[in-house]
């Protein structure tokens, strides 16, 4: 059962990782490589929240450095920048239900402005959520671009293709 | 000259479609090495300075270029700094680099009906990840797609895209809110239902051209990326504060 939800996991952030892909037009041999990270970096952020209790901030950097290190070996063969494999696949993971909460608990403050406790419950909700999801989405993009600034020289010439 | 002219197109065409700056300006140097130029080059946020020495004449010409406006694209992103790697490596003249670059411009862009189909699919696995149940994931794809077509339809129209990203996410949460009249995770589907707008690609460019030094850049490209995230939010309020009794 364990298997199935993380096999799961992964096809859904693989199905994500595509169709975000979809809207920055990326080359048709991208498509698969994108689709295996997406579902690697997602299933692995899942399997270390979900099973090792890590909190999301740091489980967000592992997976994201994974992605990191995949689009710099998985860019190669297809020559492709690691721009262009690393953004679609890290998209699943952005926060969506914690930058929904901000938003929601913003609204919420601004309306219950005059009674003291649900104001002060609102302004705890959006304190906390709005960290949560500007930590992450700034982990996320430290983790997949260190491998770019470590191996640069492998990073700059990935397109390089070899004529004879 | 036509060749000066040339690799200032390159390097605004480059930094129109989404690529961080440092790629940018690499290529745009190895491109001038293949044509036996020294290419310097200045980017701001809207436009780019280059200052391109021919070797064997050694005139010096200056170029202000404005960056265009384009639609992100990772084709051209991953071809053209492919054809300034085959530019030196076969030693390709300037009229074979030329008509590979117009090959790679003018190639049509992925069908938008496919593109419409898998965003809808996409953001229904996305509420899918963060735990809807399967009526939510449908009434998200069909949210989603009305709201990305509502996108492709004024972008088609050219209207301020600021406005264009109010209107969508706010088609978007709204359909999204039927989820409301059924007992569904409905606070898991209004949340995704916007998320296909979200800017990712100037959000990570940002953080690398920061990170590279190119500071000025970098901060643009957020400060522009964060102005279409408070676009987002603001669509998605408008939805809210009509259903806030219902909500809570």
């Amino acid at each position: 059962m364990i298997i199935f939800d993380i096999l799961s996991d992964g096809l859904f952030g693989a199905i994500a990782a595509i169709g975000f892909g979809a809207i920055s037009n990326p080359p048709k041999r991208a498509f698969k490589f994108i689709a295996l990270l997406g579902a690697i970096g997602h299933a692995c952020r899942f399997c270390l929240m979900t099973y090792l209790h890590i909190d999301i901030a740091s489980a967000s950097l592992v997976s994201g450095l994974i992605i990191g290190f995949g689009s710099l070996w998985l860019g190669k063969p297809i020559y492709c920048p690691t721009t262009v494999i690393f953004i679609p696949a890290l998209l699943p993971m952005i926060p969506g239900k914690f930058a929904y909460n901000t938003i929601f608990s913003q609204i919420m403050f601004l309306q219950n402005i005059n009674q003291p406790d649900l104001k002060a419950k609102y302004m705890e909700m959006f304190f906390s959520n709005g960290m949560v999801t500007l930590t992450v989405i700034f982990l996320l993009a430290i983790g997949a671009t260190l491998p770019m600034f470590i191996f640069h020289s492998r990073s700059h010439s990935l397109t390089r293709r070899v004529y004879k | 000259m036509d060749q000066v002219k040339f690799v200032a197109e390159y390097a605004a065409h480059l930094m129109g479609c989404g690529i961080h700056t440092s790629r940018v300006i690499r290529n745009t140097k190895r491109l001038g090495d293949a044509l036996n130029f020294d290419v310097n080059i200045s980017v701001f946020q809207k436009s780019i300075i280059l200052t391109i020495q021919k070797n064997e004449t050694q005139q010096i010409f200056s170029e202000v270029i404005e960056i265009p406006a384009l639609p992100i694209s990772f084709e051209h992103n991953s071809e053209l700094s492919g054809l300034s790697w085959e530019a030196v490596d076969r030693k390709l003249s300037f009229e074979e680099i030329k008509a590979k670059y117009d090959t790679i411009v003018s190639a049509p862009r992925m069908n938008q009906w496919l593109v419409l189909l898998l965003v809808g699919l996409a953001n229904a696995s996305f509420c899918r990840l963060f735990g809807g149940d399967w009526l939510s994931m449908l009434i998200v794809c069909i949210a989603t797609f009305a709201g990305f077509y509502t996108r492709l339809f004024l972008q088609a129209r050219k209207i301020n895209h600021y406005i264009i990203f109010i209107v969508s996410a706010f088609i978007a949460s709204m359909l999204s809110s039927t989820a409301l009249l059924f007992n569904t995770t409905s606070d898991i589907a209004l949340a995704t239902s916007v998320l296909y707008l979200i800017p990712g690609v100037p959000l990570i460019n940002g953080v690398i051209d920061i990170i590279e030094g190119h500071t000025l850049t970098g901060i643009s490209r957020l400060t522009n990326a964060f102005l279409l995230i408070i676009c987002i939010a603001i669509g998605l309020s408008f939805t809210l504060f009509l259903f806030t009794n219902r909500l809570v």
